[in-house]
């Protein structure tokens, strides 16, 4: 019961964070982003024809109209229809957004999980050679850039250089045995470029946590070392870890991996932002962008939650 | 194997009859360091017999709390480790012994209580679940034995209200309190030896006084042998039997507690009991303290340890160390000079 107090509470103050991100949004999309007038109209345009073309856009709004509207666009999740294809901005995310999340999902947990796992293993060896093993494992994978892993990746396994067993692009996916074989490629480059990162994050944590006074307390009264790590130390590892992993989701779901869709050529969120981009497709960009943003102040809404659940010593009211 | 006489520092054995529930014997423990190897305890021999206490004083880093950290091998390893010697615990040597065997021993036959109450719990369990787990571990209680025994334990520990207690986090008690807690789950499995290593220095005066009132009556009602480490001499006066004074990872005396308040043989007890302020003094000057710096224990002088900061000092001293002998029944000292 507290707990969904503090939950209620915390989501209340995060209303005043969300005014400020869509009123920065708007100021750095809209409001100072580009003038669509003259891509509009045709050439030697009279005077008449750019205030019509301006009323048209709302560009002689005063300012509040033009945030109102904008946080209007936001609220009914309608922000008009796409530059180059005309088509309508939300239901491009709704067809896109569970293909970047179906993407992205796989990978995102298996890495987390495994570098948890190497994060224990190294910690528990730490300073022996398994420790070190993992160590020079992890800064290497980190060292590698994303786009030869991708590279490397798909020659290895989708052409006829390597084991030529997946496909290298596209998104064909109808039935369970589809989505293994497309999301096996991008998920295994998923996981080699976020496992060291995560690992070496993993094991500073717990490793500083091997270290403190109630470890110490626990071997005095004969808890097994397994249970020190898999309880003890977990669970108060599991503060920065949670925060760490709950804040990188807006990412995945949304903004997705840019880099992934984009050498994969996977239509999800990622490819069409990066497509918006280049292309200058201002409403998806706004879309994207401002959604991100939202779901970035949610998942720190989230992050407080999950802390409170974690940790007693957050308070309860403050 | 051992280049020293292993009786010859023994202390407290066969007094009684019975054997002593801890007989350390030319106990050694290194540190690797920066500066090479270092001895933090060095061939020190002692035993505590049943229901004895027995204090052991010093000043910081002279090997106090290595040594109760090796009784249940505790020492973290690497750095440190048992170079050589032997640690009799309940009648069985523990050095040769593997993790899997120690933790058997651990919060069952001797129990530690820690200097630091505010860091040495589990800040994400509660005191339940961190005092259950011990009694789960050792006497194999199913849970809601092991809550009983548990809030009794805090009962015992003169804790108010201990089910509630019980459900609480750490954050929620204050330092005295939690020190209680410690003091219950140390006792929980009604362990034959408590080694409590400061067990009051992070408390609030007023506190501190209470805690040690709760270990001296416990230990008292409970027969046990204690191991109380401390810094401070008045603490020892008031709970223990015995003394021993460590310098530089040495021992350097042995005594019964009155004789060594009345009557200190070595210079470097001499020195510590000089520097306790008396309140009955009628001048009140400035209070003595003992000259010098405690030497690097990577650096040691070839004689004695002290003699650098010895108001007896010879030739003798600083050439050859002086071994843990005898003086008076009951009282011995490594010293050329003994008072």
């Amino acid at each position: 019961m507290e707990t969904l107090q503090f939950a209620f509470r915390k989501i209340l103050y995060a209303i005043p964070l969300l005014f400020g991100v869509t009123l920065i949004s708007f100021l750095l999309m809209v409001y100072f982003g580009p003038d669509l007038t003259y891509s509009l109209i045709g050439k030697n345009p009279t005077a008449e024809q750019i205030a019509e073309v301006r009323t048209q856009l709302g560009y002689d709004q005063p300012f509040f109209i033009r945030y109102g509207m904008f946080l209007k666009e936001m609220v009914t999740f309608d922000f008009g229809n796409s530059l180059s294809t005309g088509e309508r901005v939300s239901s491009i995310l709704l067809r896109t957004v569970p293909v970047s999340f179906a993407v992205a999902l796989p990978g995102f947990v298996l890495s987390e999980l495994l570098a948890l796992a190497l994060a224990l293993i190294a910690a528990n060896h730490r300073g022996g050679f398994v420790d070190k093993g993992i160590m020079v494992f992890a800064v290497v994978g980190m060292s590698i850039s994303f786009l030869i892993v991708v590279i490397v990746f798909q020659i290895a396994f989708c052409s006829i250089y390597g084991l030529n067993l997946f496909p290298v692009q596209g998104w064909v996916v109808s039935n369970v045995a589809d989505y293994f074989h497309y999301v096996a490629v991008p998920t295994m480059v998923i996981v080699f470029v976020g496992l060291g990162y995560n690992t070496r994050f993993f094991r500073a944590v717990i490793v500083e946590e091997l270290n403190r006074d109630y470890v110490r307390t626990a071997r005095a009264y004969g808890v097994s070392r397994f249970r020190i790590l898999s309880a003890h130390i977990l669970k108060n590892a599991m503060i920065p870890i949670s925060t760490r992993v709950i804040i990188s989701l807006p990412f995945v779901v949304i903004a997705g991996n840019l880099v992934i869709e984009r050498y994969f050529n996977i239509p999800g969120v990622g490819l069409i932002t990066y497509n918006a981009i280049t292309t200058g497709d201002l409403p998806i960009v706004k879309a994207v962008v401002t959604s991100t943003a939202i779901l970035y102040v949610i998942a720190l809404v989230f992050t407080d939650i999950v802390y409170r659940m974690i940790d007693p010593r957050v308070a309860l009211n403050s | 194997m051992s280049d020293a006489n292993p009786s010859a520092g023994e202390v407290g054995a066969d007094r009684s009859g019975t054997d002593p529930v801890l007989r350390v014997e030319d106990l050694v423990v290194e540190f690797s360091t920066e500066k090479g190897r270092i001895r933090a305890v060095d061939g020190i021999s002692f035993s505590v017999m049943p229901g004895e206490p027995v204090g052991i004083v010093g000043e910081s880093g002279c090997g106090k709390t290595v040594t109760a950290l090796s009784v249940l091998k505790l020492i973290p390893s690497p750095p440190g480790r048992i170079a050589r010697g032997r640690v009799i615990l309940d009648g069985r040597d523990v050095v040769p012994l593997g993790e899997r065997e120690m933790r058997r021993l651990r919060g069952n036959v001797a129990s530690m209580i820690f200097q630091e109450p505010m860091t040495a719990l589990n800040p994400v369990f509660t005191i339940g679940s961190q005092m259950t787990e011990v009694l789960r571990i050792h006497r194999r209680m199913s849970r809601r034995e092991a809550r009983e025994h548990s809030i009794e334990m805090l009962h015992t520990v003169n804790i108010e209200s201990p089910a509630k207690r019980f459900t609480q986090y750490p954050h929620e008690l204050s330092g005295g309190m939690r020190q209680r807690v410690m003091i219950a789950m140390a006792l929980s499995c009604d362990p034959k030896l408590l080694l409590a290593d400061e067990p009051s220095t992070a408390l609030d005066v007023t506190v501190q006084a209470q805690v040690m009132e709760e270990i001296r009556r416990l230990q008292e009602e409970r027969r046990m042998s204690m191991i109380l480490i401390t810094h401070d001499l008045g603490v020892i006066a008031e709970t223990c039997r015995r003394v021993i004074v460590m310098y530089c990872g040495k021992i350097v005396e042995v005594s019964d507690t009155r004789g060594l308040f009345a009557h200190p043989r070595h210079p470097y007890t001499s020195g510590l009991l000089a520097s306790i302020p008396k309140v009955r003094e009628k001048k009140i000057g400035r209070l003595p303290t003992i000259k010098g710096m405690v030497p690097d224990l990577a650096d040691l002088p070839k004689g004695c340890r002290f003699a650098d900061r010895c108001p007896k000092a010879t030739a003798q001293c600083r050439e050859k160390e002086p071994e843990l002998v005898e003086v008076s029944p009951g009282q011995q000292v490594a010293c050329f000079y003994p008072d």
